[in-house]
């Protein structure tokens, strides 16, 4: 929710909420429900066209920012996704954007980019891996080079928009490094298995490499020296993600105020009663330390500033936790409506303990600052 | 410099930085006096930054007045914290409310730390509902005289003048008859102050003040007669916002921010070693971690809301939001280096009274979150004046001043 935009950042805001309200307003996002992957390919074009997919990529790949700043472009999206608790393969397709951009080879960039940035290809990407955390050192998922090939060996899980995916960004591990592959789907040797999760049109899924051949092309970057570019990704993946958050904790604050303000008991509005308004009070503030670190990060992101994924670990600590608390107490606030599927305010709760849980728990970022950060006496500058 | 065309702030920062790398002392040396120090500051005209320059300010924007803040961060120099109550807070009140005569009295001696100022705002039998002060003002002609007692006054043992709140219409609801008028404090007949104990056994510098048949010249009220109410709510919002360090209230750089400077406590880092150096991080360590993103979260908050003031993005009393949010975390941290430290916090060796413990300090912070506004007040502020939550009732609001008092008796 950042507070100086541009001209051109004020109207790419007010287009993508104008498009999301005609196109997928709660209404579109409940009948979404029933369906496989929880959003519609001829509509994620569309969204496409508004630029949703090339800002983290560079004008001569096609693609191009509205500020200099593509992450804070991008985050303008991700709020906007988050008040309407929007579908669409959104991050996973902005990370794999970003990624082939940053260290593709030029054949990736123009066999890929196009594609991806017209909605016509759905890319993911799948780091964490079953029972494991988003964090690199549990990456084991192998990749061995054998000829001119690459060997994949291994099982990715939590892979958001997995069964729409005709590609897959693969974080493995190359001996003691890191290296990073594009795998079409239909690989021989790769079985994806579709899942589900608590989030209305947010779909995931599982995906298993057994032996699976890839050509040296597949490649993104150098094999074995994908780490940083993991890391990146991470914090450029937490930033959309909190982003998302801020954006679904402001709206449900929103209309839950609106709602105690007609909502009446003992003759007067029940957010009258300061039981009520010194928890909203509260509230605010946890929604203001949310804008100002989801911001900030997002702008470390863009400056390339050091100590980045401290502050990411910060982000997503905070954001996760407090854009959850916010929620449920707004439903708490709401009453007996609030736990019925007729009100809108469970869609937003579906999609805010989601977001806490994937890439890495507030608490598993707790302890990365625990063990990283505080105790080695280092934080963000 | 025209007056259309402020210095552009990357020139005034360059400007400010060589200035302090010559004259102003780091943190590690020797501390300079405040007054010597805010002295320093007025004569090369970096006090009252922003203040107009016909009443000893620099004339400039509170962006600039970041800007030297941050400065003074960077390069980690002194600055008069002793005066953050004058200068944050009495000096824009004055500012804003006071007549042209009262302005370019009191101003430039505030300005250069030669006059400190402070509030006297809360009274004995009570601090939340303030406009239901007792201090009597009555007029004698040209003079005034003024009868009561003020507590919970920071700095009174210090300071040359406070602003006092205080009734000169008992006819009227309580918001209209009250008045705001400067007391000076050093060798005033009829006034005498006594400084309060705090609980953590430190003399604190609240103070409690008494005046008997304090004469004063009419010259001396700020803002008008039976209108001290509204001098009140910009005197608070001002200490709202030295207190969340935004606005003028700005006074503290970033590297010096957080727990320990504003409220004593420890740092998460030294609650880690002192938590681990005892065996027990797996316990402590969340709570260690919790204080830390705190302290990287409010000074972000605190930027954020600077920046939304400016752009117009945030209107009105955002002062409230970032004291609540940095006493809550301030406390916080202090509590969590109580946890760390255990008993090697509250126990020592030695027959001698100690408070450079954590304990006491642990002690000290539970102030915060009462002084400047009790964080239920703040918490009231926020929901009524920034989201538009309803106000709450108010039984007494429109009766004469008198008539609430007859009511509180009779019950």
């Amino acid at each position: 929710m950042q507070i100086e935009l541009n001209e051109e950042q004020e109207f790419f805001r007010a287009a993508t909420r104008r498009f999301l309200e005609a196109e997928t307003p709660l209404s579109v996002v409940r009948d979404l429900y029933e369906s496989r992957d929880g959003f519609d390919r001829t509509w994620w074009r569309k969204a496409s066209e508004l630029g949703w997919t090339s800002l983290l990529v560079p004008e001569q790949l096609g693609g191009g920012t509205l500020s200099g700043k593509p992450t804070c472009d991008a985050a303008i999206v991700a709020e906007e996704i988050g008040r309407l608790v929007a579908p669409g393969p959104f991050l996973p397709v902005n990370v794999v954007a970003a990624s082939v951009a940053r260290e593709g080879s030029d054949e990736q960039g123009s066999s890929v980019l196009p594609g991806l940035l017209s909605g016509e290809i759905v890319a993911t990407w799948a780091i964490c891996e079953p029972q494991r955390q988003w964090d690199v050192r549990d990456i084991r998922t192998s990749a061995t080079p054998q000829g001119t090939d690459i060997v994949v060996d291994g099982a990715k899980a939590y892979v958001e928009a997995l069964g729409s995916a005709d590609l897959v960004l693969v974080s493995a591990r190359t001996g003691d490094g890191l290296t990073q592959l594009l795998v079409p789907t239909g690989t021989p040797g790769v079985r994806t298995t579709p899942g589900r999760s608590i989030d209305i049109t947010r779909r995931f899924g599982s995906i298993t490499f057994d032996g699976a051949r890839l050509p040296a092309s597949a490649v993104v970057g150098e094999i074995g020296g994908a780490a940083d570019q993991i890391a990146w990704q991470l914090d450029l993946a937490v930033a959309l993600q909190c982003a998302e958050l801020v954006g679904i904790a402001d709206r449900t604050l929103e209309f839950t105020m609106q709602y105690g303000l007609e909502r009446s008991a003992f003759g007067r509005p029940i957010v009258s009663y300061q039981a009520l308004k010194h928890r909203i009070a509260d509230m605010a503030v946890q929604l203001e330390g949310a804008k100002a670190v989801s911001d900030a990060l997002a702008a470390a992101i863009d400056d390339g500033a050091a100590s980045t994924s401290a502050l990411a670990s910060v982000a997503k600590a905070y954001v996760g936790t407090h854009a959850l608390d916010i929620v449920d107490d707004c439903v708490q606030i709401t009453g007996g409506i609030g736990v019925t599927w007729e009100h809108d305010i469970h869609l937003y709760n579906r999609r805010a303990a989601v977001d806490r849980a994937v890439f890495g728990t507030p608490e598993d970022h707790k302890n990365t600052l625990l063990t990283q950060v505080v105790a080695t006496n280092k934080g963000p500058a | 410099m025209s007056p259309d065309a402020p210095e552009p702030i990357a020139v005034f920062r360059a400007r400010a930085a060589r200035w302090m790398e010559r004259h102003l002392p780091r943190w590690d040396d020797e501390l300079m006096p405040t007054r010597a120090l805010q002295n320093l500051l007025y004569d090369h005209g970096f006090a009252g930054i922003a203040f107009p320059t016909q009443y000893g300010g620099a004339g400039l924007t509170l962006e600039h007045q970041q800007a030297f803040v941050e400065e003074t961060a960077v390069q980690d120099r002194q600055l008069p914290m002793e005066n953050r109550v004058s200068i944050g807070m009495l000096g824009p009140t004055i500012l804003d409310r006071g007549s042209e005569d009262t302005k370019e009295r009191f101003l430039p001696s505030l300005l250069r730390g030669d006059s400190v100022w402070m509030q006297l705002l809360s009274e004995p039998q009570g601090g939340s509902d303030m406009a239901g002060s007792m201090t009597r003002l009555s007029r004698d002609g040209a003079t005034f005289v003024l009868n009561g007692s003020k507590m919970w006054s920071s700095g009174a043992l210090e300071a040359d003048y406070g602003l006092c709140l205080c009734r000169s219409n008992w006819d009227v609801p309580k918001h209209r008859g009250l008045s705001m008028i400067a007391v000076p404090l050093k060798d005033t007949p009829g006034m005498s102050i006594q400084p309060t104990r705090s609980a953590s056994g430190l003399v604190s510098d609240y103070c409690e003040e008494f005046f008997d048949d304090v004469v004063l010249p009419a010259g001396n009220l700020i803002g008008g007669e039976n209108e001290g109410w509204a001098v009140a709510q910009t005197l608070l919002m001002h200490e709202r916002n030295t207190v969340g360090n935004i606005g003028y209230g700005r006074l503290i750089g970033q590297r010096e921010r957080g727990p320990k400077r504003m409220f004593g406590g420890e740092p998460a880092v030294s609650s880690a070693v002192a938590a681990h150096e005892r065996g027990r991080l797996d316990a402590v360590g969340m709570m260690i971690v919790d204080a830390y993103i705190q302290s990287v979260v409010v000074p972000l908050t605190s930027a954020r809301v600077m920046a939304g003031l400016r752009a117009g993005t945030h209107k009105g009393q955002w002062g409230s939001l970032t004291k609540l949010q940095s006493t809550v975390a301030a406390q916080a941290s202090v509590r969590t280096a109580l946890a760390a430290h255990g008993a090697d916090g509250v126990i020592w060796e030695g027959d001698e009274v100690r408070v450079d413990n954590v304990g006491t300090t642990w002690l000290e912070s539970r102030g915060g979150t009462i002084a400047g506004g009790t964080n239920e007040m703040q918490r009231n502020i926020i929901s009524e004046r920034l989201l538009g939550l309803p106000k709450e009732p108010a039984p007494d609001r429109d009766l004469p001043f008198s008539e609430v008092l007859r009511n509180t008796r009779r019950r």
